[in-house]
């Protein structure tokens, strides 16, 4: 019987569905090799962010010596440089992964990253900032990716001593921070869903590809004998051919985007690229899986049918949806309600909140839309007049889960992109809105935790030396602030920097609001502080405010010498664009990856619904051909064979949208307290090209129904 | 008398295979004519031919005296659309629509809105002895039922020619004769030319008239008919 179902397999017949089964197979096999690649390259980098982990409590080996230890970010043009000073006590001492011993005072090891960069990179605005000279180069153990920038600096016990919030410890940290490590899975998760749903749906499609001409053969083995054992054992073996074929072909395409796959900086930062690998039990698992899974589905897709010996007796026709559909997407959208105002504290609990309330939407979705397609289809078959219209709603009414499932890809990937696009452009509306248009973005801020009431004589004028910086405000804790602007400065060092407002005239010192680079505060008149001026050099120092002329190189200069006159203290001087920096390259990465799933899903859903399209004329190519020998023009059976895949994809794309934007409504209000902004015009643009596109999948088999119907196909008998 | 429907030495092949080879034939208006054969002589071909179906190599149609073979396809379709109906063997009932919106099928195509449409579809039930069917589907209908129904499509728009293309073929005799009845009755009532293809002399039997087709050319009258 397996050697029939193998033979029957590769007919010629079956070949088209073959090729169709295995291409989608190896669409799915190699999306799903990547995205577990991906979660094992993500588990290794994240094993290596241990390192942040490091802290007084981090266990050590018995009778280790205590290690000064104080890590920093430091900032080179936009890009984050990971510093970290230490000192040893004793011999004992622990030594960080990465690196074959302690750099003594004086010594410091870098990431072969910044080793490049301080290659390059004048003195003056990058190596300067470092004491010593570099005696080696940090290994992979404690870099989480080929292109960061660490650098390990050894000094005396004094110097690390003096560095704000720096700590004793006896072991290095060794357990990656959970909650990045979660919430990376289940994006993940939430990714692949994305991507691989489409995948499904294909599958199962091209499966029920020629159908009837499959059963047909399936009731003449019935005819002379076969059980119906027998033929799901054909069938089965049938699917599982071809998707032994597609997972070959499925692990093969992962082979060839490896290095594409390896490159797409999916946490922030590039992966190792031999790092984005399958374990055996990926490789076991998918080889042995997908055949049987496909299996299964083909045992599935037959389930509706009665082949008797006679035919097909009779295609059981679903019962219509019910409205218990909705249920999944009400539950999933409460879900995300109840959290408005029950804000989890951590991030483990805010990622078990949302994440999967996110999954039980998308579930949703899929439950429900037959439903909505059945509402659709039966609004419009009530307003009928015409024929195409009528022909068309009977047909979706009759089957809406057939209609809806051909679409549910493209469904999912609207509803992601639609998440993702309302949640980044309400969060960008609403934090930007400070920083656009204000010269004064490029101006170096540098907190001081040190309490410190001194400011080194040497840093005004080796700031007056260094080309493009310019002059410097000293903001002081104000001791009365009360509800008022927390800092004072001196009226004298305002009046150089017009574009952060001005003192009251007469004033000596102003009360001040610290954040004077945030918003343009140029019209703005501080009040008088009652701090005498001589009174200031007595208050501890908030914060240095450095302008620059805006270009790179002056405000790297500008932090060097910054640096160099509070080297102790735990933050680096930046500007409002690096401030959000890390926050904007965040947003991108998670808006190029919702593109990503819409892009990717598109052709793969579109392929889906050209395949159900043409089953579905396949199956009707008699009624169709009776109808045009009648004096039916061709273009009325081709508007009904359009509005059958139209009406569902525009009407559940609606829902999916929606859907989309209240998920990303309750989510922003939920975590952040923000009112959903509408996605801008790039947003519609992309979902109506993306309807466009499928529309004109459609569009392409409709040369299929004039073949089809042609007067053969009416001949009788 | 003009024939409404006629061929003149028609002749026409599929590929190599000759269909037909200079069959000639007309019906007169109101007139109900068996085209008979064994499998495979051309008979359906000649049918689909009459019809603006299919356009011969050579030879001539005509309908009502004007040429049908050379006029193009949209006009072709117009013409059957409008004044020709159709019944065939099985097959051709649109299977999501009820009995009543696919008798109605062919005026919603002319342009009458549906509830006018529905309404003129519904009297056919009871003539045809099918009341009561209005809202079954096809899937819901036995053969004869079905035919029936296909018969009402057929009718509703009063074609001036019914094709009919072995309409009894799928069904046991019993019904068979049914539906013949039905189809002879109201052609008879609407003055409606029938062309009749079959290849059982019984249902030949109630044409006025009947030919038969072999090796692609028309003898007539049939030498293997069966007198009723």
């Amino acid at each position: 019987m397996i050697r029939l179902g193998l033979r029957l397999a590769i007919g010629r017949e079956a070949i088209l569905r073959l090729v169709m089964i295995a291409v989608a197979v190896a669409l799915g096999v190699g999306m799903l090799l990547g995205i577990l690649a991906g979660i094992n390259a993500v588990q290794k980098q994240g094993d290596r962010y241990a390192i942040i982990n490091t802290s007084a409590t981090t266990p050590g080996k018995p009778g280790a010596d205590p290690l000064w230890w104080s890590q920093r970010l430091d900032v080179y043009r936009n890009q984050v440089i990971e510093r970290v000073d230490l000192a040893a006590t004793g011999p004992n001492a622990p030594v960080p992964p990465g690196i074959p011993r302690l750099p003594g005072p004086g010594e410091y090891y870098v990431s072969p990253a910044l080793a490049a960069l301080l290659a390059t990179a004048p003195a003056g605005q990058l190596g300067d900032r470092y004491p010593g000279h570099q005696v080696g180069i940090i290994g992979r153990p404690a870099l989480t990716s080929p292109d960061r920038l660490a650098i390990i600096i050894g000094r005396t016990p004094d110097e690390v001593a003096a560095i704000a919030m720096a700590e004793k410890v006896t072991g290095i940290g060794t357990e990656a921070p959970e909650v990045w490590t979660l919430a990376l899975t289940l994006i993940l998760a939430v990714t692949g869903m994305g991507l691989l749903f489409p995948v499904l749906i294909f599958i199962g499609t091209a499966t029920r590809l020629a159908a009837t001409r499959r059963e047909q053969r399936f009731a003449a083995m019935r005819l002379v004998g076969a059980t119906p054992r027998q033929i799901s054992t054909i069938a089965a073996v049938e699917a599982s051919f071809a998707a032994i074929v597609g997972t070959v072909l499925g692990f093969g395409l992962y082979r060839l985007s490896h290095d594409w796959i390896a490159g797409i900086p999916f946490t922030g930062e590039a992966f190792y690229s031999d790092e984005v690998a399958l374990n055996s039990l990926d490789v076991i698992g998918v080889a042995l899986g997908v055949p049987v899974a496909a299996a299964l589905v083909a045992r599935f897709a037959l389930r509706r049918v009665r082949i008797s010996p006679l035919g097909v007796s009779r295609q059981v026709t679903p019962k219509p949806p019910r409205a218990w559909r909705l249920v999944v997407l009400a539950v999933g959208l409460a879900e995300l309600f109840y959290f408005i105002g029950n804000k989890p504290e951590t991030g483990i609990g805010q990622a078990a909140a949302y994440l999967p309330g996110l999954l039980l939407i998308m579930a949703g979705l899929v439950v429900a839309g037959p439903w909505f397609t059945m509402l659709g289809a039966r609004l419009l078959a009530r307003r009928a007049n015409r024929p195409a219209a009528l022909i068309s709603a009977r047909r979706l009414a009759d089957n809406p889960q057939a209609a809806f499932r051909a679409i549910s890809g493209v469904v999912l990937a609207l509803f992601v992109t639609t998440v993702a696009t309302g949640v980044i452009t309400t969060i960008v509306a609403n934090r930007g809105s400070h920083i656009e248009g204000v010269r004064t973005h490029a101006d170096l801020f540098a907190y001081v935790d040190s309490g410190t009431t001194e400011v080194p004589a040497r840093l005004t004028a080796d700031l007056a030396a260094t080309q493009g910086a310019g002059p410097v405000l000293v903001l002081r804790h104000d001791p009365d602030a009360g509800l008022r602007a927390p800092t004072v400065v001196a009226c004298a060092e305002l009046a150089r920097a017009a574009v952060y407002g001005r003192c009251e005239d007469g004033a000596q010192v102003a009360s001040v609001w610290p954040a004077l680079d945030w918003q343009d505060n140029r019209s703005v008149v501080w009040p008088t502080s009652s701090i005498p001026l001589d009174g200031l050099a007595g208050l501890p120092v908030y914060a240095l405010l450095v302008q620059t002329d805006g270009t790179s190189a002056a405000v790297e200069r500008t932090r060097t010498v910054v640096l160099g006159a509070f080297p102790s203290e735990r933050n680096p001087p930046i500007t409002g664009n690096e401030h959000e920096l890390e926050f904007v390259s965040t947003l991108t990465g998670w808006k190029r990856l919702a593109t990503l799933i819409i892009l990717a899903s598109l052709p793969i859903a579109g392929c889906s619904l050209a395949v159900a399209v043409a089953g579905g004329l396949s199956d009707r190519r008699r009624p169709f051909s009776l109808l045009r020998l009648s004096g039916v023009q061709l273009r009325v059976l081709r508007r009904v064979v359009a509005l059958e895949s139209a009406v569902p994809l525009v009407l559940v794309a609606a829902v999916a949208i929606v859907a989309g934007l209240v998920t990303a409504e309750l989510f922003l209000e939920a975590q952040m307290g923000y009112t959903l902004v509408a996605p801008h015009a790039d947003f519609w643009l992309l979902i109506g090209g993306s309807l466009v596109v499928a529309l004109a999948v459609i569009g392409s088999t409709l040369p299929l129904l004039e073949r089809i119907t042609g007067p053969e196909t009416a001949r009788n008998g | 008398m003009t024939p409404i429907i006629e061929a003149r030495d028609v002749v026409l092949s599929f590929g190599e295979t000759p269909a037909l080879r200079g069959a000639s034939l007309a019906a007169e208006r109101g007139e109900i004519l068996a085209i008979m054969g064994p499998s495979g002589s051309g008979k359906t071909t000649l049918l689909h031919c009459l019809a603006g179906i299919l356009v011969p190599a050579s030879g001539e149609i005509r309908f009502d005296g004007q040429r049908v073979d050379t006029l193009n396809e949209a006009r072709r379709s117009t013409l059957r659309r409008e004044r020709f109906g159709f019944v065939f063997q099985f097959g051709q009932l649109i299977p999501e629509l009820t009995a009543e919106e696919n008798v109605a099928m062919p005026l919603l195509l002319a342009g009458v809105r549906r509830a006018p449409a529905l309404a003129r579809a519904r009297p056919w039930f009871e003539r045809l002895d099918i009341a009561g069917l209005e809202g079954r589907r096809s899937g819901e209908l036995s053969g004869g039922q079905a035919q029936r129904v296909a018969l009402a499509r057929a009718m509703v728009g009063e074609p001036e020619v019914l094709f009919a293309d072995e309409p009894t073929g799928s069904l046991d005799s019993l019904t068979g004769e049914q539906v013949m009845n039905l189809l002879v009755a109201s052609a008879q009532e609407q003055g409606t030319t029938v062309v009749l293809v079959t290849h059982e002399a019984r249902v030949a039997a109630y044409a006025d008239r009947d030919v038969t087709v072999r090796d692609g050319k028309v003898f007539a009258p049939a030498p293997e008919r069966v007198a009723s």
